[in-house]
């Protein structure tokens, strides 16, 4: 690896999907970013992801937006030549109580509208489109368009396109302090002592954006949240084919939620929340198991939906650390420190916005157009970091 | 149904160690119970045999295991064999909660106030050319395979046994005592007369043992090659024949003097052994790396056997490879400090465990004595083809390693993430070592790497039972 630069035009903290994905648009934009990881790249909730990639159910203010974010994706993996596993899997929304029914369909009634091409299922037609759905689902919702990719190698794929633009990533280099004059940033600090001067600085650090911004004296409202998910030994191809979600009334995560999905591996990914795991700040910062009660929910949710799948064995489990905004959208746009930026705040669903998010950032700091003026203009309604009141 | 138990002190791991832990905790007044994955108690050293007229029915070392597991019964220790952990918490009250899948689909669930983690070794398997060719097993295997089950080989050709270390003897031992031919020997290092004659005059006790073991090795017909190594096993479907290469001045073997061994059966081989530290480094007990202890283990206090977290203790194998005596005295000393913590009385009488822990020292000297004898090989030994795969659960190969390194994967986690190295049923305890070996070639040193923290489940286990022991210990059903 080489040695750290003394200069860069703008600095990344953060080596996650979202870092990842900024630097790559900066990199595009010719804006040769430094990317400073404190630990080894999408080590983080971004290797802990389930990584689908669909706007079915994400709601209707960030629709575009989630359709563009989708398109990203779909274009990287063909420029790319697809080494991160992208695949067009579709999605099922399953309901299981005749109440959620009419969510279902207002979901799908006003994602039509919006051009989608999603629509209701009958339990029949969903054991259809999911041969082992045999479990008592009353109604199902499908999107054929969610698609899911590999975490790591999406990841990957992106640290290395953004290197080969120009870009430079050094893992395992934790940034302690940001240095401030005049109002202005003007710089990071390593643990180790080394400076960069730089005239922007992008936090991009997950659940730990707010302990970098507080070095800059900016409170941040975004906190950890506990997330987590389970797996099972390898499966033969084809045991699931879509990515199999909870259809609630409220939506969101906080109100519960499950994800099934098999990856390319052969693994069955799954999880399901009933309540949110209470996390203390300092959680994110400790190593976690997962919790007795979410193995046992999400186990009977799996064979609840899946029958056949009753003697599978369990491979192993993992938790991650969300950052969470008092709205659930992300944080991303200026900071009240002239160059300090920050695109944080991924509620559970940031693969999905990254590239889409990295675009909106690259313009931002560097003028360009990355985005149509009426996506730009609608992240900056949507993600101003501002809108919850003085920040600084 | 879910089954529980509450108990003062949870062993788990039946070999040499947890057996003398096991009985030292229910002489110290505990309740005890000792869980072992295998069928009978007596772990590796006491491999018991599966059929009753097994030549090794009567042998010292199974005859001596079963003594083990009898005297610590008869402390009032419950033995439960056929009984797989998957799980280890640690509660709230201070004590630890364990998950446990028997006979591969019954849960049981079983609190206790302490713990002697006393899960042992396993072998250290390197990769090289051919490795992955059906009839390459591991030497440990090999002997296994001998002492139990119908004790022969079970495929025709001759037997070849490689690797380094004196396992390695042991394992020619059983071919000699199992009267299974033994074709080759090869031994990467040279034989140190002067060296083990030192060794042997501090431990003059271990004298007759090395004896039988250089008798057996003589007694077994092999045709010995020290200072030799296996560069490659090769066949279409299975493995036909062996070629093996003098080590030269620089270590590495010397391709111009290649000799091939043809119709081979089965190769056995072995590189020594690593600590089991699954359970040890879930609990999150600081764990140190030292190639001499088999690299990774669990750090403890010699002289209690307590790890850095209250209430846990280590034994054995998984506290740095040393053999079958070292196991027996820690796990005395660990089941004693272990019982007296869970009763709430004083640490037991010093002396009796102050006894235990300068024979422990002695062993240890001579573990150590032979671990300098037998460097473990840091690196991979040989040179592979790009194609060759080191993480067999998940296909992983070479080439794909190095990609990820090359693309600044500086440590185990890293390299797992981006090739699924690790990823599989074994969780890495097959392809460490070789993944390590890779990070060090590129610059990073084993202790910088790491290795995969274990999470739930330890091993594959059928869902309903890592349900039913889960709900049992949130205290629902
Ligand atoms: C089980 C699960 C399922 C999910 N499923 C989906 C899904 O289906 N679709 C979807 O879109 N999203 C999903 N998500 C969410 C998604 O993974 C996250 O939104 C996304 O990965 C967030 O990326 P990030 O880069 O913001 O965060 P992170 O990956 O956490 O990256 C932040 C990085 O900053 C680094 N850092 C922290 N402090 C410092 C410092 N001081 N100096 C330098 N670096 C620092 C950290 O080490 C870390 O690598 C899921 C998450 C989980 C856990
Ligand atoms: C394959 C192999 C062969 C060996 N052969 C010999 C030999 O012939 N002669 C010799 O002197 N030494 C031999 N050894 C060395 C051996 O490690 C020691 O001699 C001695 O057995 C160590 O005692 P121990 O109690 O530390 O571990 P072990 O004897 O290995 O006992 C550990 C026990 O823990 C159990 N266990 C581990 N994890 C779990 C879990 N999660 N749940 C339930 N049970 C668990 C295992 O089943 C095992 O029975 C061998 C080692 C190995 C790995």
């Amino acid at each position: 690896m080489s040695a750290l630069p003394r200069t860069a035009e703008v600095i990344v903290v953060g080596g996650g999907v979202v870092g990842l994905a900024t630097a790559l648009a900066l990199a595009e934009a010719g804006l040769a970013p430094v990317v400073v990881e404190a630990k080894s790249f999408g080590g983080a909730v971004t290797g802990g992801s389930l990584a689908g990639i669909g706007a079915h159910m994400h709601g209707l203010p960030e629709y575009d937006l989630m359709r563009a974010a989708c398109g990203l994706w779909r274009d990287l993996a063909t420029d790319t030549g697809n080494p991160f596993e992208y695949r067009a899997q579709g999605q099922i929304g399953f309901i299981l109580d005749p109440r959620d029914v009419a969510s279902g369909e207002t979901w799908v009634r006003e994602e039509r509208a919006l051009g989608a091409d999603c629509r209701m299922l009958t339990p029949a037609e969903a054991s259809e489109v999911e041969p082992l759905l045999t479990g008592p689902i009353v109604a199902a919702t499908f999107a054929p368009d969610t698609a899911t990719v590999n975490p790591f190698l999406a990841a990957r794929t992106l640290l290395r396109r953004a290197c080969e633009k120009g870009a430079r990533a050094f893992e395992h280099t934790p940034i302690t302090a940001l240095t401030v004059e005049d109002d202005r940033i003007r710089g990071v600090q390593t643990a180790s002592g080394e400076r960069i001067a730089a005239a922007h600085v992008v936090l991009a650090a997950g659940p730990w954006t707010a302990n970098l911004a507080a070095m800059a004296n900016v409170a941040l409202p975004l906190v950890p949240r506990q997330a987590q998910c389970l797996a099972s030994v390898r499966q033969p191809p084809d045991t699931l084919r879509r990515v199999i979600s909870a259809v609630e009334d409220a939506g969101g995560v906080n109100s519960g939620y499950t994800q099934i999905q098999q990856a390319q591996s052969g693994q069955i990914l799954f999880n399901t929340v009933t309540a949110p795991t209470a996390t203390p700040p300092e959680a994110k910062d400790q190593i976690r198991e997962v919790p007795p009660g979410f193995v046992v929910e999400s186990i009977d949710m799996l064979l609840r939906l899946f029958p056949a799948l009753a003697q599978i064995e369990l491979l192993r489990s993992w938790v991650r650390f969300e950052a969470v905004s008092p709205d659930h959208r992300f944080l991303a746009g200026p900071l009240p420190v002239a160059g300090l930026w920050v695109c944080a705040g991924d509620n559970g669903s940031g693969y999905c916005r990254a590239l889409m998010l990295g675009r909106y950032m690259a313009g931002r700091i560097g003028g360009g157009a990355s985005l149509p003026d009426a996506l730009i203009e609608q992240a900056g309604r949507l993600y101003d970091p501002a809108r919850f009141g003085e920040v600084a | 149904m879910t089954a529980r138990l509450h108990v003062d002190v949870a062993v788990i791991g039946a070999g040499p160690g947890g057996l003398a832990a096991a009985r030292a905790a229910a002489e110290g007044g505990a309740r005890v119970v000792c869980l072992d994955l295998f069928a009978a108690a007596g772990g590796q050293y006491h491999m018991q045999p599966t059929q009753p007229e097994s030549r090794f029915a009567q042998t010292p070392q199974v005859l001596s295991g079963r003594d083990a597991a009898r005297a610590a019964r008869s402390a009032g220790v419950e033995i439960l064999t056929r009984t797989e952990v998957f799980w280890v918490a640690g509660t709230e009250d201070g004590g630890y909660c364990l998950s446990a899948c028997q006979a591969g689909a019954e849960a049981l669930s079983i609190r206790a106030t302490t713990l002697v983690v006393a899960s042992g070794a396993m072998e250290r398997p390197l990769p090289f050319p051919g490795w992955t060719l059906p009839g390459v097993i591991g030497a440990g295997a090999a002997q296994r395979l001998l002492k139990t089950g119908t004790g022969a080989l079970p495929v025709p050709g001759k037997a070849v046994l490689a690797g380094s270390g004196p396992f390695l003897m042991a394992v020619a031992q059983t071919f000699a005592k199992a009267g299974q031919p033994l074709a080759h020997f090869v031994e990467y290092r040279r034989p140190n007369p002067r060296a083990t004659a030192r060794l042997l005059a501090r431990h003059l006790r271990k004298l007759a043992e090395a004896f039988g073991l250089l008798r057996d090795l003589r007694r077994s017909g092999a045709e010995r090659h020290f200072g030799h190594i296996v560069t490659r096993a090769l066949g279409k479907d299975r493995l036909e024949a062996v070629e093996i290469a003098p080590i030269d001045a620089s270590g590495r073997p010397d391709p111009a003097r290649v000799q091939r061994i043809e119709g081979v059966g089965t190769l056995a081989i072995g590189y020594g052994f690593q600590p089991v530290t699954d359970v040890t480094a879930a609990l999150g007990a600081d764990h140190g790396f030292d190639p001499a202890l088999g690299g990774w283990h669990c750090i403890v206090d010699p002289a209690t056997g307590a790890s850095s977290r209250p209430g846990l203790y280590a034994a054995g194998e998984v506290s740095g490879i040393g053999g079958a005596s070292p196991a027996r005295l820690s796990g005395r000393i660990a089941g004693s400090h272990a019982a007296a913590a869970a009763l709430g009385r004083a640490a037991p009488d010093a002396a009796i465990v102050a006894p235990l822990a300068a024979e422990l020292a002695a062993a240890r000297g001579f573990a150590r004595g032979l671990a300098a004898l037998y460097p473990p090989l840091p690196d991979l030994p040989l040179d592979l083809a790009p194609d060759e795969v080191l993480c067999r659960c998940e296909d992983v190969t070479l080439a794909e390693v190095r990609a990820a390194v090359a693309d600044g994967a500086r440590e185990t986690f890293a390299v797992k993430m981006w090739t699924r190295a690790g990823m599989g049923p074994c969780q890495g305890r097959i392809c460490g070592a070789a993944i390590a070996a890779e990070l060090r070639r590129a610059g990073t040193r084993p202790e910088a790497a790491g290795f995969n923290r274990p999470h739930l489940p330890l091993r594959p286990t059928p869902l309903p039972v890592v349900r039913a022991a889960l709900a049992a210990e949130r205290g629902s059903t």
